[in-house]
This record gives structure tokens, sequence and C-alpha cells, in this order.
């Protein structure tokens, strides 16, 4: 049903489109286009440049560090508590009252319920806007860019925490709880120990979202390479925008190599290498940022905070009133869906030759192809949105299209990574036998790995959809519409009403998607 | 309570480790210099500190940031004070860090210094160059959309239908103005283009997709046009002018409303004379007057910008 409901609203909003007079395709943009790929041979390698760059970096990986370390605490607390784990009714314990037993469980889903869509208002707000929000209250306090990280970042990592523990071990802790093991302990016997893998693979991909996220917010005034980005697109220098791409490429992959080693290795030192790393990097960033905690703490700041309460307060319609507010959040829908779709089609085709396989049986083929699709999913994820949304400008004329597929190209990269990584945390075990048993590959690869797999994906492609719609928020430059624009038109003209009135669209439509989503992996499961 | 499992979970221990560096560096950061000496008395107020001076990034990020450090050595000498330049990316955002006392002085178009001054009491304006008086912005065409030159604003009704592009939301001769002189021939933006106006972010990215077809006409500052068809940096067989807007008032100075109580009684006044004191009589102002694109500064006042307000308020660029 939710396929087919799927299906539907796709051919929709593409024909749609598509149906609109008038021609799609930029061809006398393509020699742009050209020219700025040329312009990657010749990258601005000067040491003036070079030295601004590396201080650059130094200042969106401080915010990225003291930004996941924030939302990782957040995540670990509140994806617990919002865990239907959590929330699942233990085995009635003797001397249990008639009365209070059934009046329990609706009392847990309820809690279940309400601190979910607690979630979805901080979740619901993009980083950038959260940073716009800040920075009217703190101002140039290194505060603002660490802040609008973790706290999206922290509702975010709590939710993708919540379903992995959900999607672990339920018999065991079942179980357990069924024999009268109290919640925290059967979690931390049952689930933990399985989860680990994933909630530390996640916490790093966080990490390698949030240098993006830096990277995003160094583009609304934060600093760092993102500002630099700016300045160097904006300058059309595009020699210097490429040192930027592969600086950021790069910083990508050495923490995508730091995440991977350490899931591989596993040993002690290993772990104890990257608390210290992690320790060390915290400092540092503490130190080059050296945000000023007195500012917070002051009447002024307080003055500032009650200010903008007030200017939100009450939340207002845009000029069009409610047929604009639903026109443009059935066209965010409409682009994130699109987005969402290709980039997790496109995603999981290449999740399975991106993924590293161990074993001697690897040809050298294999192995490269592996190793070009793994660099293919750094770069596109490594280019922030609003850069892609430029690039596809050079492609194709203003409108929805460029836009999703600007959020197609970079959350693919993304997808990708995420998807690459389920494949190598699967146990291949009963693959592996029904290989063994002479079963053909095609069919060992749909009963051994699919079942498996299948729910990640999904679980995985699900949130990165709601992902999308919140980015719609940045690729405003290519005039695709929807709520990005509205909420954009409104933050210029300091109409913080209106403002707030878009963000609780948005929100709201993070909660039908996330209902969706859990909807759909229940039917699934 | 310890986990069967033999390894730590990395991201507690790096967690808790963070958390007791925090609480840690919150004492030591009055010590350190970068936190510039706030902090120790937990006064509301900063001690006094650089003048910090900013302007709207409407241009070739690397002129302005050379135009504005050459601006902070002119009244770092004239005025016997630290001048640093904070370099702002978004035009919002500048009139954000105005309102919370992060920048001093700052050099903003008509529609954000307006915007400045409205979020901020008491900021003053004070001074503008010789042509932010009569500021012009202009509209240019891809060759291929077959757009003729035309003679009066009426003349743009020509632009209905065709895909346009602004440059920054905030910007008054890249948005709200050429939007203006649209309404005044009968086009709305919001409805009688093809498609959404598109907003480039600059003024320079604006003759970009043009230049590439992206859009078929886009309004810009004049300033910049011509300095780039000057230096060459644009295909004009490719692109070209087809208007030139009426004259409005434009950029300005202002002052925030805490500089006296930061920099001491009557430096408000001081600035204000030191802008005006610009007028070329060595070698280094007139290189900065050339750099602002100015002839000469004059004086400001809040009422040149009433029409702008006005305009703005129609348009509802502000509330």
């Amino acid at each position: 049903m939710w396929a087919a409901a799927w299906v539907l609203v796709l051919v929709w909003s593409v024909g749609s489109w598509l149906a609109e007079d008038g021609p799609l395709v930029n061809t006398r943009g393509w020699p742009m286009f050209v020219d700025f790929f040329a312009a990657a041979l010749t990258p601005d390698l000067s040491a003036v440049f070079l030295a601004r760059i590396a201080e650059a970096t130094l200042t969106t990986l401080s915010f990225a560090v003291l930004g996941t370390l924030l939302a990782v605490a957040v995540g670990l607390v509140v994806g617990v508590l919002i865990s239907e784990t959590w929330w699942t009714d233990g085995s009635p314990s003797r001397g249990q009252a008639v009365v209070h037993r059934a009046t329990r469980p609706t009392a847990r889903r309820a809690g279940w319920l309400v601190t979910r869509l607690g979630l979805a208002l901080p979740r619901g707000i993009h980083e950038a806007v959260w940073a716009l929000l800040l920075l009217s209250v703190l101002g140039r306090d290194p505060l603002v860019g660490v802040l609008a990280i973790a706290i999206p970042f922290g509702a975010i990592t709590a939710k993708v925490y919540a379903e992995i523990i959900d999607e672990s071990a339920r018999g065991p802790f079942e179980a357990l709880r069924a024999s009268g093991v109290r919640r925290g302990t059967a979690l931390l016997y049952a689930v933990a120990p399985v989860a680990l893998p994933d909630l530390a693979s996640y916490a790093f991909y966080r990490f390698e979202c949030a240098v993006r996220s830096a990277v995003i917010l160094g583009m609304v005034g934060a600093g760092g390479l993102g500002f630099e980005l700016v300045l160097s697109f904006s300058g059309s220098r595009h020699g210097e925008v490429w040192t930027l791409i592969f600086t950021m490429v790069l910083l990508g992959a050495v923490v995508d190599r730091w995440g991977s080693g350490l899931r591989r290795a596993g040993g002690r030192w290993r772990t104890g290498g990257t608390v210290l790393i992690t320790a060390v990097l915290a400092i540092a960033a503490l130190v080059h940022l050296a945000p000023d905690l007195s500012r917070v703490f002051t009447a002024r700041t307080a003055g500032l905070f009650a200010g903008l309460v007030a200017d939100l307060l009450p939340p207002a319609l845009p000029d069009g009133g409610w047929s604009r507010l639903l026109e443009d959040s059935l066209e965010t829908l409409q682009m994130s869906l699109v987005a969402g779709t290709i980039a997790g089609l496109a995603a999981v085709g290449v999740a399975f030759v991106a993924a590293r396989s161990g074993g001697a049986g690897v040809g050298p083929a294999r192995r490269l192809a592996g190793t070009a699709a793994r660099w293919l999913l750094l770069f596109t994820r490594s280019l922030p949105p609003p850069v892609w949304a430029l690039l596809a400008l050079f492609l194709f004329l203003p409108g929805p299209l460029p836009g999703a597929l600007a959020l197609a190209a970079y959350n693919f990269g993304i997808l990708g990574r995420l998807c690459a990584e389920v494949v190598e945390n699967l146990d291949r075990r009963s693959h592996d036998h029904l290989i063994a048993a002479g079963s053909p590959p095609l069919s060992a690869f749909a009963y051994g790995i699919v079942p498996q797999a299948g729910g990640r994906f999904l679980s995985y492609g699900l949130y990165r959809w709601e992902v999308a719609m919140r980015e719609t928020v940045v690729v405003g430059v290519v005039g695709a519409g929807g709520l990005g624009r509205l909420l954009e038109d409104q933050r210029v003209a300091f109409d913080y009403g209106g403002m707030s009135g878009t963000i609780l669209a948005l929100v709201v439509l993070s909660a039908v998607v996330d209902l969706i989503s859990t909807a759909v992996r229940r039917s699934l499961r | 309570m310890r986990t069967p499992h033999r390894r730590l979970p990395w991201s507690v221990a790096g967690l808790g480790l963070a958390v007791a560096l925090m609480a840690s560096a919150c004492g030591s950061t009055p010590e350190s210099p970068g936190s510039g000496g706030s902090g120790a008395a937990a006064a509301a107020e900063q001690e006094a500190g650089p003048l910090r001076i900013s302007a709207i990034p409407d241009m070739d990020p690397s002129d302005l940031a050379e135009r504005e450090e050459a601006m902070s050595s002119y009244l770092a000498e004239e005025l016997g004070v630290e001048v640093e330049y904070v370099p702002v990316s978004d035009y919002a955002a500048s009139v954000s860090l105005f309102a919370t006392g992060d920048l001093d002085l700052v050099f903003y178009g008509g529609l954000t210094g307006v915007q400045a001054r409205l979020r901020t009491e008491g900021a003053e304006v004070l001074a503008q160059r010789d042509i932010d008086e009569q500021f012009r912005s202009v509209f240019i065409a891809h060759r291929d959309a077959g757009l003729e030159p035309v003679e009066d604003v009426a003349g743009l009704a020509e632009l209905a239908d065709t895909r346009f592009t602004f440059g920054s939301e905030s910007s008054t001769s890249g948005r709200l103005m050429p939007s203006y002189f649209l309404d005044q021939a009968g086009v709305d933006p919001a409805a009688d283009l093809d498609g959404e106006p598109g907003f480039s972010g600059s003024h320079d990215l604006t003759i970009d997709l043009v230049e590439s077809g992206s859009y078929e006409v886009g309004a810009l500052n004049e300033q910049v046009w011509r300095s780039r068809t000057e230096a060459g940096t644009v295909d004009t067989e490719t692109v070209r002018e087809i208007f030139t807007t009426p004259e409005y008032a434009d950029y300005h100075w202002i002052g925030s409303p805490a500089l006296d109580e930061r920099l001491g009684d009557g430096f408000t006044e001081d600035l204000r004379q030191a802008l005006l004191d610009l007028d070329g009589s060595d070698a280094e102002e007139t290189a900065l007057l050339e750099a602002y694109g100015a002839g000469a500064i004059i004086p400001a006042e809040a009422s040149d910008h009433e029409r702008i307000e006005e305009i703005g308020r129609t348009l509802g660029l502000i509330r």
C-alpha cells in the first residue's frame, strides 16, 4: 500500500514538472559547467590561500567536533527514552493490580508518542535556521555554530539511535524483560552489544555530517570553510573553489577512514586512540574558538532572547495565507520525495560496490570499482547542497527539478555511504551458508542479504527523505520554491512571526514523515 | 553496572572527557587572549575594545576585504583606536549582528541600513558616498532572450514572462528597486515572470547566471556592471544592458548606539568627521575613495532613506 502511494506521488510530482510548458534543460549553460569542472585541474595552491584554508579548516572542524559531542550526548540519553523498545511493556510483575495493568500500556504509548513528537521541533529546523535564530541572540559568539549543530543533530541522533535500538535484538530484550529484568539492565545486556557498532558508526557519520553542516553554517556567517567557499564562489574564482572542495573531500576521507578503521579493528588501543584524538580535537576546538560563555549569562543576552521569543510569537501566516502555505508545503514534499527517491535508488545500487569486502577471493577489478565508488560517494557528499544547486543551474533551467537534483546528488553521497556501512556490518553467515549449500548467488543474495539489509536501507532512506525536506531551505538559489523559499523571504524581511509559522509547517511535515516512516517500517517488521 | 562488552563505548568516554574539558575551559576562558578581556568583570557591556567595522557582502569578497582593510587602517590612524574589519557573508546576518552590538560601523545598502536602524534603537546615520544620493540599477539580458533596450520604466513591461533573477534578497540595487520598477511597469515579480524569480546571491553571480543562460534577464548594481564591463570580465556579446533605472538613495554608513559608551564621549562625532574628512588629500585617501567608487564622502541623514523605507514596506521587506 505504501509502495503504491509512493509511486503515485512520485509520478504526479515529476509529471507535473515535466508537463509545465517551456524547456527544462539549459543547453547554453553547459560550457560554463565544463569550465567549472576544468578548473578542478588548476586548484589555487598559493601559500597565502593554503594558510587561510588551514585556519578555516580548523574552524570548521572545531564547530563539528564540539557540535557532535554535544549531539551524541543528547542522542544517547534521549534515544533510549524515545525507543519503542524502552516503552514496551514488560511482563506484569506479580501482585500488580488489574486496573493498573490495563492503563499502563496506554500511558507508555502516550509517553513514547509525546517524547517522539517533542523531538520533531528541534529536528524540523535546519542548522542554518538555528544559526540565524541563535545569531540574533548570541551575536558573534562561536557558540552559535556549536549550538546550531548540537540542537538539531542531538534530536536527529536521538531518533536514529532509537531506531537502531528498536531494530536490534528485540527478541533477547523481550526475553530478558519477560524474566523480570529491569529495563535499563535488559537494554545494556541485550541491545547494547548488538547495537554498539551501529551506534558508533552513526556517531562517526554524524561527525562527518557535522563537518558538512559546519561548512553550510560558514556560508551563513559562522566562518570556516563555508565562508571561504562563499567568498571564492561569489568572486567566481573557480580555482579557489576547487581547492576548497578538495580540502572538504580530504577532510571527509580522513574522518571516513578513521571511522571505518575503528569499526574494523575494534581493538582496545584503537578505541583508546579515538578517545584520545577526540579529546585533543575537543581541546583544540575550545582553544581555537574560545567561546565566550560569560556572554551567555548576561542581562543583555536575556533581553535579546526575550525579544526574539516575543518576535516569534504568535506564529503568523505568510502573505498568501493558508493557500500559499499549503502550496509551498506540497512543493517541498514533492521536491524532497523526488530527491530522496533518486538518491535512495542510486545509493543502494552503489552501496554494494562501495562496501569494503574482506576475504581473499576479491579480484583487483572489484577492488578498483569499490574504491572508485567510495570516492564518488565521498565527492558527492562533500559539496554542500547550495553548491550542487548552482551546478544544477548550469545544466537545467530554474525550477523544482534542479532543486531536487541538487538535493539528490548530495543525499546520494550520504545514503550511499550509510548503505555501504550496513553492507559491511552485515552478518554474512546465512548468505555464505546458502552459497556453500549450492544456492545460486542471486537467491543467496535475496534470502541471505535482503532480509537483513532491506530494513536498514529503508530506515535510512526514509530518514534522509525527511532531511532532504529540511534541506530545501538551503537550495533557495535555484528559485525552486517551496517552504525554503518562503522562509528565506521572511528571514530577509525580519518577519519573525511568519518565520515561526513556516518553521512550524516544516516541523509538521517532519512529524508526518516521521510517522509515515514508523508505519512503513512496522508494516515490514 | 558495567557492560559485559570489553570495549569502551568511545562516544560515552569521549563525551565525558569533553564535558570535563568544557567545564574546565569555562574557568580558563577569561585568561585566554581570544576573549578580549571581557568577562573578567562579568559586566554586560564590553570594555573599550577595537572599533569593529563591516560592510554588506555586495561585491567580490576579496575586493571587499581589501577595501575594508584599507578603511580600517585609515580610521585607526585618524582616530587613534584599534580597528578590526569583520567580514559577514550574508546581508540579514549583518543586520542581526549590528543589532546584537557586535558591529560598530557598517557600510549598509539603503534597505539593510533602514532595517538595521529599525532593529537597533539609537543607531546613527553617519555619512554616504557622493554617488549614493543618485544610485541606479541596470537590467541586463541574454542575447537570445530577444529583448530590446528600453527607454523608460514602462518599457520594462517587456520583461513579463521572462526567466528573471535578482541578486541578494536584501539588496537595494539588486532586488528592492528593480522589484519596485518592475511593479511600476505592471510586472508583478511574484506572478508575471516565467516561474519564480531567482536570487543569485550577489551582483557578480547575477551576471554569470544571465551569461550562462540560466536566466534570461537580471538586475544589478550599476557600479558593479560598469566595473565588470570595463575590466572585460563579461562577454558583452552575450549579455547586454537593456535599461538603467532612475536614481534613488542607496548606501550609507551607520554607527552603533553604544559607540560613545564603549570608546569615549563624542566618539560618534569623531567617527562621522573622520569619514567626511576622507577627501583624497593624499595618495592613500585617493586610493580608498577609488575603492569605494566615490569622489567624496558627504553628510547623510536618516530622512534620505524615507522613500526606501516606504518601498520596503510596500514590498513586504520591512515590517
